[in-house]
């Protein structure tokens, strides 16, 4: 059976997206939500964006360092818009209502928004050939999911399921396979396009964990229980990405 | 000129106005007294921004990979900064009361200010081990860094009765095992290059968890969140891209 290319692209892109459900699953083994454990959610949460975005920069800073630096003032200046329109509604989240349905509802766009340019990428690295799919897919797969965790670790505290937090993360991932195969289609085009991607994505991760995410973790845990799972959770990232 | 110079003595140089800068922050207290609560915020986002943006640079412009003897020089880093705090009993301490008076909690912030900038010390001797363009670089982030931090620390001092030249000079004393902590760094490392993942790593861990223990908490009782994030974000960003633009 032949399978055309831009379908396999597609497909690859889909199971990249899946496996960020697997990052609800170590919530499935924490019984009780005390604030404490809100927070330190909150420290992981944030740990794991910086240590994604630091690897984002210098990733597109390789591609193109004025590309990477217009991308990351956009993405501010995007999430800034975004929390004007939230500000001024009385948004709902799954059952959540008020500051945590703003906060959860942020996450969601952000790290939706975020797979864009993960699908971008993508794409552009299988147009460089299919030989090494599987090794992209798989580092891939592994990578996006403590993307899934970041999700659920905002998610869960505020009373969404378990299994709503996979399909939260997944629908998080979704645009990577969207995006994987007109980037594969098109991978010229496209990988001028990736490093401004890229500086989006990560300076709107960094920008919500310093507005929204770091100031919920001091909220409930005193400074050093944070500060030390921020730190190693951030190391921890950032060797996880160069590993793979 | 600067090129005859001995490595050492250009660490020296560079650590010493790295340290000197934090005077600077008196200056300020000249004209106003006692700024607002949220410009000492400010003051803090701005340090803790320039503080991780030189990790940033630690991370990416230190090494091509991280190899393991720098995660667990990280790892080094937070249990040093920890175990310290935990055990001078300033883990809760709130850096920036104003009102307090009493002389145990003056030598605390004291204490506090002189750790945090030894650990500023291993990253500058990292940063210089590693290449003389990579350690000024570092060394200007710090002494920016400084300032800000100079001002806080000015700004409790007169709060208790030291005069703002006092203070000014108590701030850059603070700084003393800044410069020393860059110059054993600097010769540890050249002389047993095996060291300098580890040093390297050091650094990272104890920056990161200081701009998260010590500055960051502050800045968020002080000022609202969005400005804080504003504040801290482009004080981040002109270091990242100065080092990646420039570099």
């Amino acid at each position: 059976m032949i399978v055309p290319l831009t379908v396999q692209v597609f497909l690859y892109g889909l199971v990249t997206a899946l496996a960020t459900g697997l990052g609800a699953v170590p919530f499935a083994f924490v019984r009780s939500i005390s604030p404490k454990a809100v927070a330190q959610a909150h420290a992981v949460a944030a740990g794991l964006m910086l240590g994604a975005s630091f690897g984002l920069v210098a990733e597109g800073t390789s591609y193109g360092s004025w590309q990477t630096m217009a991308g990351v003032v956009v993405g501010v200046v995007f999430i800034l818009l975004v929390e004007k329109v939230l500000r001024h509604q009385n948004v709902g989240f799954v059952r959540a209502r008020g500051a945590g349905a703003r906060r959860m509802l942020l996450v969601m766009i952000v790290m939706t928004v975020h797979s864009f340019a993960e699908g971008i990428a993508v794409g552009v690295s299988f147009g460089g050939g299919m030989t090494l799919a599987l090794v992209i897919v798989v580092a891939i797969a592994v990578h996006n999911v403590p993307e899934g965790v970041a999700i659920s670790a905002v998610l869960r505290p505020e009373g969404v399921g378990v299994w709503r937090c996979a399909g939260w993360s997944i629908v998080s991932s979704l645009p990577q396979p969207l995006m994987a195969v007109p980037a594969f289609l098109l991978v010229e085009t496209f990988s001028r396009v990736l490093p401004f991607g890229i500086g989006f994505a990560a300076g709107a991760m960094i920008f919500m964990v310093f507005e929204e995410i770091l100031p919920q973790a001091y909220d409930h845990e005193r400074r050093h229980p944070v500060a030390v799972t921020v730190t190693v959770t951030l190391v921890a990232m950032l060797v996880f990405q160069q590993y793979l | 000129m600067v090129r005859v110079l001995d490595p050492t003595l250009l660490v020296l140089l560079y650590s010493t106005v790295a340290a000197a800068t934090s005077a600077l922050g008196a200056v300020p207290l000249l004209w106003q007294a006692r700024p607002s609560a949220r410009w000492i915020g400010w003051s803090n986002a701005l340090a803790a921004g320039l503080m991780l943006g030189a990790a940033y640079a630690l991370m990416v412009g230190g090494l091509p990979r991280i190899p393991w003897s720098g995660v667990a020089g990280a790892l080094l880093g937070v249990i040093f900064v920890n175990r310290v705090h935990m055990a001078s009993g300033t883990a809760d301490l709130d850096l920036n009361r104003l009102g307090e008076t009493g002389p145990e909690y003056g030598y605390q912030v004291l204490l506090v200010h002189i750790l945090h900038a030894a650990a500023e010390g291993v990253a500058i001797g990292v940063a210089m081990t590693v290449s003389l363009p990579f350690g000024v670089f570092m060394a200007l982030a710090i002494a920016v860094h400084n300032v800000p931090e100079g001002m806080v620390l000015a700004v409790i001092l007169t709060a208790r009765g030291v005069r703002v030249r006092d203070a000014a000079m108590l701030a850059v004393a603070t700084n003393v095992s800044q410069i020393l902590l860059a110059i054993v760094v600097f010769a540890l490392a050249s002389a047993a290059p095996s060291l300098l993942p580890w040093a390297l790593g050091f650094a990272v861990g104890a920056l990161v968890y200081l701009v998260m223990a010590e500055l960051l908490p502050e800045c968020y009782r002080q000022a609202g969140r969005t400005s804080i994030a504003v504040v801290t974000f482009v004080a981040m960003g002109i270091v990242i891209l100065l080092l990646e633009v420039g570099g």
